[in-house]
């Protein structure tokens, strides 16, 4: 199945390669054919925008004349900029100067003389494509159009609500900072500044969707991420030929490099401080307006069992915690199949007592144990899928009404034995514990299932091989998915099932910088010698 | 397109793989008999053996748990078959059963007397080369017959087998009078054309609803027939040549001749064969430390002195438990101990005179006993509670 798929990526690569080929040519002409202009005539130039943008009721044209007699208007549409700031900083110094004595006036008001001398506005632009122009109205900036000039001012008053800054919901912390991402691209760049302050901290922008316009932006640190890494992602994102970019999953999809793997090979965060952290590690971040997921590659699987705490708590609990996650997936995706492999296949392997209470349980139960653990399995994932779709009090009433179900009645019914129970729910418990893998885990969970319903221990075995074979072959842009555990890197250990202290990881995860050394030497803390205080006299 | 039927192709092909596969040798747990315990007797019939298999009845075990022991049924089935195989008669049983019989959790394999002095090579097979048994199967002998070991009455436990099988256990570490014998061990002593096997022996007593059972000594094999017994003095005699003293309590009389128990809390012991002028010599080591765990009259026997004496006495003791075995092996001519394959080992070349003059040569060995014993702690007091 790994080979078709290999193959079919191939194939379909090629196809794509040659149709975007032929795209990019016809694109050229028609930009050429359809190039329109601001031709200076303020009521045609409204009448070409209008035509364009339609009647729709949140398009504001605001015509006045200023300057006793110069006619103008400003676009721009509703809702996306700060109205307060228009009226202060462009209409009011431009009505303004209707109030001056004729020799404080200048000789003749052209564009130049309004941009550079009379709005109040930071950023300006002057523009005469009306393509850009219109782009520039629908992404909130406020234009300025002047009777008899072939240009057109770009101001960038942009004010629309956003929500604040708040703790994010899914990745929520004891210690360490509490802010997230919002929806806002600039507020997410400006959120990394203030964690990087550094000139090598970079950002570019790409528009992508046809209809969406939606803004992306590889961020990195200039020196620190491979170029060759930044170069990879452009390419990949400047392939994307689609209609509409909602989320950062959209880019997600398009870009990862195994799209038929049940393995996510690119990370996404919510938290900046996380984000940075990344960036700092020689990994580039995609922003995407619109949403506060920050995706970061290349990703690494055993990224999913980090966390941002671990790294600000100290090294002996992180690392114990470290291990149960690794435990904890291992569980979430083994206990099911093991429990059905061992109960009706391999019924030696288990301790007397043991056996004699889950025969037991088992007595008089009516399915087989594969299929008792599959049915437990999807009402699980559904009481799961319920739950996080409704609203908390609804939720709520769903759990209980499912944990009842399962918990008591269907064992005290007979319909399920109460070891079962136990083993999908630690399933359940801990397949939580590692977030990034929940939705493969689920997955893997199934098919390891069916392979131990069917051929016990043996296809237990078969389903893992395949699996670490699979893994084996991941790559996230270029890095071996399974780094630094195959192929080893001994430094790289240091911080995978066990995080040592942060003074000894002196070397960046492999392969992924320009400058592997993060700081010189250990950094172990001591005593300086000069400034031993022990106090006198005692 | 053809790339995406061949893809289709592809997965239902997997799947209906799957399907092919069936589900060989898969058996859920409420169709299983688990077997705890099998008896093998000699059947009144013209049969040659007559096999009792105990069950354990799940569902009652886990009754019993929840209605807090006071459940009306036993928790176990004895299914009793007669054949000429243990193997065909253990077969045979799904006439009788609706449940095939499961053999990895058997804790034990009693043999009847009668079987075990006309010889269990036979019948031991089967045990031997099954894949569902286990090498680790508790050993014994019953004084009369297994079948009815397997329904007594046991107050702690609620199966015989289980019950039988921890007891032989704690009794090996807490009094250490007779071997515990795994299949296993069985299997290395019946290999061997010297060593002669030995396993405890089970008896019951009292009648009806109120039958129990307890250990009562050690039974002595030659090849594969029960010749003899060791009492259970001779049984830790036997225990600590072998090393195997885990614990118990050895009496012994104080300078005053009052009755002193001493706790054995560490012991080895070891043993080597030496050859001169054609005769086999033995020295036994032996290496005990314990604790005075009780004493009788008013004596203080915390001096050095006393504790001397003590400890002289215990090894006397020791010495005698020891040659009383040797005297009880000598005299049933079964090589328990293992000092042929002993002198195997040392003079291999000699050996394959002697080995096959073994039975001549194994009773006038002389066995030269060292005993090496301390007394460490005298309790929570070390003067007795009663005044002069």
């Amino acid at each position: 199945m790994i080979m078709i798929s290999s193959i079919l990526k191939k194939v379909r690569f090629q196809k794509m390669m040659k149709q975007s080929e032929k795209q990019d040519s016809k694109n050229g002409k028609e930009d050429e054919q359809t190039e329109n202009v601001i031709k200076g005539n303020l009521e045609e130039d409204i009448g070409t925008l209008r035509s364009i943008l339609g009647d729709s009721s949140d398009l504001i044209i605001r015509k006045f004349i200023f300057g006793k007699h110069i006619e103008a208007a400003i676009i721009y549409i509703d809702g996306l900029i700060d109205k307060t700031l228009v009226n202060e900083n462009i209409m009011k110094p431009l009505m303004y100067i209707n109030n001056l004595e004729s020799g404080e006036l200048p000789k003749s008001i052209d564009i130049d003389y309004v941009k550079s001398e009379l709005l109040f506005v930071g950023s300006i632009d002057g523009k005469n494509s009306i393509n850009e122009i219109v782009f520039k109205i629908v992404s909130g900036d406020t234009i300025f159009l002047m009777d008899g000039e072939k240009e057109a001012l770009v101001i960038s008053l942009l004010g629309w609500k956003t929500r604040g800054i708040e703790e994010p919901k899914t990745e929520s912390v004891v210690r360490g900072p509490r802010e997230g991402f919002t929806e806002t691209m600039r507020f997410n760049t400006a959120m990394l500044r203030r964690k990087i302050k550094n000139p090598d901290l970079r950002f570019e922008t790409l528009t992508i969707g046809e209809r969406t316009k939606t803004d992306v932006c590889i961020a990195y640190i200039k020196g620190l991420t491979d170029p060759k890494l930044i170069e990879e992602i452009r390419q990949r994102l400047m392939r994307i030929k689609t209609d509409a970019i909602l989320e950062s999953g959209y880019i997600e999809q398009y870009i990862e490099d195994s799209p038929f793997s049940i393995f996510p090979t690119i990370a996404n965060s919510e938290k900046p401080d996380k984000v940075a952290a990344k960036m700092l590690e020689g990994r580039a971040a995609i922003l995407v307006d619109g949403t506060p997921f920050v995706l970061t590659v290349p990703m690494l699987f055993i990224e999913s069992f980090q966390s941002s705490e671990d790294y600000y708590s100290r090294p002996y609990f992180s690392s114990m915690i470290r291990i149960l996650r690794v435990i904890a997936f291992f569980l979430s995706i083994l206990a099911p199949a093991a429990y059905v492999a061992l109960s009706t296949f391999h019924q030696e392997l288990i301790p007397t007592p043991l056996l004699l209470s889950m025969a037991a349980a088992h007595e008089g139960v009516p399915f087989p144990s594969a299929v008792e653990a599959g049915v437990m399995l999807v009402f699980f994932e559904i009481l799961r899928e319920a739950g996080v779709r409704l609203p908390r009090p609804i939720g709520q009433a769903v759990s209980i009404v499912g944990a009842l179900v399962i918990g008591e009645s269907a064992v005290s019914a007979g319909i399920i034995g109460a070891p079962m129970v136990i083993v999908v729910a630690i399933t359940a418990v801990s397949s939580f514990a590692v977030p990034p893998q929940t939705d493969s885990g689920a997955i893997i969970r199934f098919v390891l299932l069916i392979l131990a319903g069917f051929m016990g221990g043996f296809g237990i075995a078969i389903g893992l091989f395949a699996l670490f074979i699979h893994m084996a072959k991941l790559r996230s842009f270029g890095t071996p998915y399974l780094l630094p555990l195959a192929p080893l890197d001994k430094s790289g250990l240091k911080d995978t099932l066990v995080r040592t202290s942060i003074w000894s990881l002196r070397k960046r995860p492999l392969g992924m910088s320009l400058d592997d050394i993060r700081q010189e030497g250990s950094l172990k803390p001591s005593l300086s010698k000069d400034d031993v205080n022990v106090p006198e006299g005692n | 397109m053809m790339i995406k039927n061949r893809f289709f192709k592809a997965v239902i092909c997997i799947l209906l793989l799957i399907c092919l596969s069936g589900c060989w040798n898969s058996r859920e747990l409420n169709a299983l008999g688990i077997v705890m315990g099998i008896g093998v007797d000699r059947p009144d019939g013209p049969e040659k053996v007559k096999v009792t298999a105990q069950i354990v009845k799940a569902g009652e075990m886990a009754a019993a748990e929840s209605a807090g022991g006071g459940s009306k049924g036993k928790a176990y089935w004895n299914v009793v078959n007669t054949g000429n195989s243990i193997f065909s008669t253990l077969r045979d049983m799904t006439n009788e059963s609706s449940r095939k019989l499961f053999f990895p959790h058997n804790r034990v394999l009693i043999f009847g007397r009668e079987v075990a002095e006309e010889g269990i090579a036979d019948h031991l097979d089967f045990f031997f080369r099954d894949a569902e048994t286990r090498l680790n199967i508790l050993f014994f002998i019953a004084e009369d017959t297994a079948e009815e070991i397997f329904d007594v009455k046991c107050e702690l436990e609620k199966v015989p087998s289980e019950s039988i099988a921890k007891m032989i256990d704690v009794q090996a570490e807490a009094a250490s009078q007779t071997m515990s014998v795994k299949l296993s061990d069985l299997k290395f002593r019946i290999m061997s054309k010297t060593f002669s096997p030995v396993a405890p022996i089970i008896e019951t007593y009292g009648s009806g609803e109120e039958k129990g059972v307890n250990i009562t000594g050690t039974a002595v094999f030659k090849k594969d027939k029960m010749i003899g017994r060791l009492d259970k003095t001779e049984g830790r005699g036997l225990l600590w040549v072998l090393g195997k003293v885990q614990s118990g309590i050895i009496e012994i009389k104080s300078p005053e001749n009052h009755l002193v128990g001493m706790e054995i809390i560490r012991a080895r012991g070891e043993f080597s064969p030496e050859l001169k002028d054609g005769k086999v010599k033995v020295k036994v080591k032996i290496f005990e430390e314990g604790n005075l765990g009780e004493q009788e009259g008013p004596e203080d026997l915390s001096h050095p002195e006393q504790i001397k004496f003590l400890e002289k006495q215990k090894a006397e003791e020791i010495k005698k438990e020891v040659m009383a075995a040797v005297k009880k092996a000598q005299e049933l001519n079964a090589d328990i101990f293992g000092f042929g394959e002993a002198v195997h080992k040392k003079y291999p070349k000699e050996w394959k005179v002697m080995e096959d003059k073994w039975d001549e040569i194994f009773p006038d060995i002389e066995v030269d006993v060292s005993v090496e014993t301390y007394i460490r702690l005298m309790g929570r007091i070390n003067k007795p509670s009663i005044p002069e």
